[in-house]
């Protein structure tokens, strides 16, 4: 596959996951306060949204989960961050696509790796790097 | 990361490549990285991960199940409980302080017990986020995470409610609870008929998780809550 088709799908995903929006959006000149208040209203203050019935499941957890919630509650017991920040900024003030789109935890451990960055505890090259060699290192199981 | 989708949704429909057979995922590789991270700048100790994970491996729904049964029994525990709950958890051997001193960092040492009465029936929801009492029914199932029940129950209760089979007769009002960060909150059922010789383990049998949520009332023979299961790909190891 060429590299151009692979950009195209790649954009063809990008594009699918936007949410869906029913007003022109171009940087308006101008938005009346209703629709201020809408933008400003957080993708995760859901509660008397309309939504479909659906199946309620349970989930066996990841390991990977458990490790998360452990991660995150761990940076909290020694104050790196504190549940405010945690829950109102960074899991929940994502954006549509990122709130609704991934998995539980892994808003979660993103929230947690973009907080270490920002608070200088770890350089974004750092992560990178760090990502790389946890992918080297698991592929060569 | 695989492109993974639930069945029937639309997600699945969406082009992608061939498919790749990955041994770890983008969220696995996170996870260790910034555990690793965290640990090699001193952020916390991997003892401070094993101790914290040993807590969360020992929480469980059992606990308010032995709360609920031995307030049906002792009403000067229920009114102990009704009063402080936090405190009366102490009487089970629950402390909310565990376990690093100050509670879990994300749950507040805030319990209030929600009494159902003949006329009245509880059910606890968090709108913004999962906010769930850990320290007595340990972790939330995933459906009372998910964004539906969230959105749905505080506007159209008695329609979720019968869609987990539990019909809520016209006369008895229905109270949402919704948490907010600083308070935890949890359901005391009301004792069921034909329970009065029982004793206090028999009663906890019956008093489920999704009991004490509120989506489910305890009666003689029900011991446990049945839902559809989502089996993870890589199980957390015993
Ligand atoms: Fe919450």
């Amino acid at each position: 596959m060429s590299a151009r088709r692979d950009l195209l799908e790649q954009q063809a995903l990008i594009g699918s996951i936007q949410p869906a929006v029913h007003v022109p959006q171009n940087w308006n000149y101008e938005v009346e306060a209703p629709l201020f208040k809408a933008y400003a209203h957080p993708p995760h203050d859901v509660g008397g949204q309309f939504d479909a019935p659906i199946l309620y499941e349970e989930k066996e957890e990841e390991q990977w989960e458990a490790n998360v919630y452990v991660t995150c509650e761990v940076l909290g017991w020694r104050g790196v961050w504190n549940s405010e920040e945690r829950r109102r900024r960074a899991d929940n003030d994502l954006g549509y696509a990122l709130y609704l789109g991934i998995p539980y935890y892994g808003r979660w451990i993103m929230a947690a790796a973009r907080m270490l960055v920002d608070k200088n505890h770890i350089a974004l090259t750092e992560l990178i790097e760090k990502i790389a060699e946890v992918k080297a290192r698991n592929a060569k199981k | 990361m695989s492109h993974s989708h639930k069945p029937g949704e639309s997600g699945a429909d969406l082009p992608h490549a061939a498919p790749t057979v990955e041994e770890i995922t983008d969220f696995e590789v996170l996870e260790i990285a910034v555990r690793e991270l965290a640990i090699e700048h001193g952020l916390f100790t991997a003892e401070d991960h094993r101790r914290f994970t040993e807590w969360t491996e020992s929480i469980g729904p059992a606990a308010g199940s032995r709360l609920v049964a031995k307030a049906w029994t002792d009403p000067a525990f229920k009114a102990r409980v009704l009063d402080d709950a936090v405190k009366a958890c102490k009487e089970i051997g629950i402390d909310w302080a565990e376990p690093t001193g100050f509670g879990t960092p994300s749950d507040y040492m805030n319990l209030r017990v929600l009494e159902d009465t003949p006329t009245l029936h509880h059910v606890i929801v968090c709108t913004l986020c999962s906010c769930y009492p850990r320290p007595l029914l340990g972790m939330s199932p995933e459906w009372y995470r998910t964004t539906n029940y969230r959105r749905r129950l505080v506007r159209w209760p008695r329609q979720v409610l019968a869609e987990f089979g539990l019909i809520i007769p016209p006369e008895v009002e229905v109270r949402v609870e919704d948490s907010n960060q600083k308070c935890r909150f949890m359901v005391m059922p009301m004792r069921p008929e034909g329970t009065d010789s029982w004793t206090e383990e028999q009663l906890a049998e019956i008093v489920t998780r999704d009991c004490m949520i509120g989506v489910a009332l305890p009666r003689p023979g029900r011991t446990a809550d049945v839902h559809p299961v989502h089996k993870a790909r890589h199980p957390v190891q015993e």
